[in-house]
């Protein structure tokens, strides 16, 4: 199982990891562990709030990747997306599961740190891509979208909590999301 | 759900705040809306796009190894010989691949797509398995279904009055172990019918166990992968899958011809 060390896998490179996944190949579990577990972990701590619960859910991600490899269709998206698709909707149940009405804390996009830590030197092409497409996207837009994805927040909350119309904010939700696939795929063009 | 409705719903349903009524109601619309399932991808693919704007945490010590450990578990630990996983690996591959050029919508089907469309099944199957072996030859120049690698393709429907699909491809085949592999979708999760129980069967009504689903993901699906150490699967065509009563839940049979 060999892959470049560095840069989004190419997505003939993504068929290969998957198909080693699926013959059961165990260096294809620690591939994918070096290139996807950071960000994994990353959003188990932000939605989970805590480096346990963060483990365990970093754990069911390759755990259910593993189970539902033959289900990765590369026609619909990257592999690091349905990793993160994986990641995002283990841990919004489980938090519905465990704590009801409670809140994930709430993580504003705009108060993350640009600064990466001296010891985070890996590439982190896809945080770049993110926050560059992130930057097209205007305050409210930001703050939209952070409350929806990382705080939890449905649009009728949303709605109620700013006195905004429902239709108003699921428009604005959707027309985010767009933006952000948009400058994107932008970026992932030659 | 018509095509408006739902498109309201799918911002919602990419960063996991739609109600499980809805989603529920969504991913039937999915199921046979291509305009849609392509809006909900784009958009899905947007929603994980934020995850990766996190100032990234420190992974504890470790971990690497746990998850390793984890998932070696779940596997049911190592000891097949590698001839026979590299030749299942080529084939599951290949599903893979015809997934990716389409077939994907029949593995990924629920009940209603395999009841309701018999006939369609039938066409998609013959063009599924040209499909096969277009993509067969990129993974192994020179393979031949016909000839070398018994590569048997079926579908099961639900039983009267249930909910449920699956698709199952055996490969049979003198030189390597014989192997089965069932992907099903839209199963009940009532905690009474769990866990499943694949089965395989001949016409003298000798039954082979092919595999045992104890969990399903948010679609109702799982997936049973089984190899053959000593028993040939030649004339096992029947395929049921029963619930913990026992009962019937999904039934067909693998083409038996190649």
């Amino acid at each position: 199982m060999s892959t470049r060390p560095d840069g989004p896998l190419l997505a003939r490179e993504e068929q290969q990891l998957v198909e080693a996944l699926l013959a059961g190949n165990e260096e294809a579990v620690r591939t994918l562990y070096a290139r996807y577990a950071r960000p994994i972990f990353t959003l188990g701590l932000r939605l989970l709030g805590s480096a346990e619960a963060a483990e365990e859910l970093t754990q069911d991600v390759f755990v259910a990747a593993w189970r539902k490899a033959a289900r990765f269709d590369p026609s619909r998206g990257r592999l690091s997306t349905w990793l993160m698709t994986i990641a995002h909707n283990l841990a919004v149940d489980r938090l519905r599961r465990e704590t009801g009405a409670t809140r994930p804390q709430l993580v504003l996009v705009d108060e993350v740190p640009e600064v990466i830590g001296a010891d985070e030197d890996e590439p982190m092409i896809e945080r770049d891509a993110a926050i560059r497409a992130l930057e097209t996207l205007s305050d409210a837009e930001k703050g939209l979208l952070a409350r929806a994805y990382f705080g939890g927040f449905t649009a009728r909350e949303i709605a109620e909590a700013d006195g905004t119309p429902l239709g108003t904010v699921k428009t604005r939700l959707r027309t985010a999301l767009i933006k952000v696939r948009r400058a994107n795929q932008d970026k992932e063009r030659p | 759900m018509t095509c408006l409705e739902v498109r309201e719903l799918l911002a919602e349903l990419a960063v996991d705040t739609i109600t499980t009524e809805d989603r529920k109601e969504v991913e039937r619309h999915l199921q046979w809306c291509a305009g849609c399932r392509k809006e909900a991808s784009d958009l899905g693919q947007a929603a994980a796009i934020l995850a990766y704007s996190l100032t990234p945490a420190s992974v504890p010590q470790g971990l690497n190894e746990r998850v390793v450990d984890r998932v070696r578990r779940v596997a049911g630990g190592s000891g097949t010989p590698r001839r026979a996983r590299t030749a299942a690996a080529a084939i599951v591959a290949a599903i893979v691949a015809v997934a990716s050029l389409g077939w994907g919508a029949v593995m990924a089907g629920r009940a209603d797509r395999f009841a309701d469309r018999a006939e369609q099944a039938e066409r998609d199957r013959a063009r599924a398995l040209e499909r096969f072996q277009v993509v067969l030859s990129q993974v192994i120049p020179g393979e031949e279904i016909s000839s070398n690698e018994g590569a048997r393709l079926g579908q099961l429907a639900p039983a009267a009055g249930g909910t449920g699909g699956a698709a199952v491809l055996q490969l049979v085949s003198p030189t390597m172990l014989d192997f089965v592999i069932v992907i099903a979708n839209g199963l009940s999760d009532d905690p009474d019918r769990l866990p499943y129980r694949v089965q395989l069967s001949n016409d003298a009504g000798q039954v082979l166990r092919a595999g045992r689903i104890a969990e399903l993901d948010s679609d109702g699906g799982a997936e049973v992968f089984r190899q053959f150490q000593t028993q040939p699967l030649t004339g096992y065509s029947t395929v049921t899958l029963l619930d913990a009563a026992g009962e019937v839940v999904l039934t067909g049979t693998v083409d038996q011809t190649p």
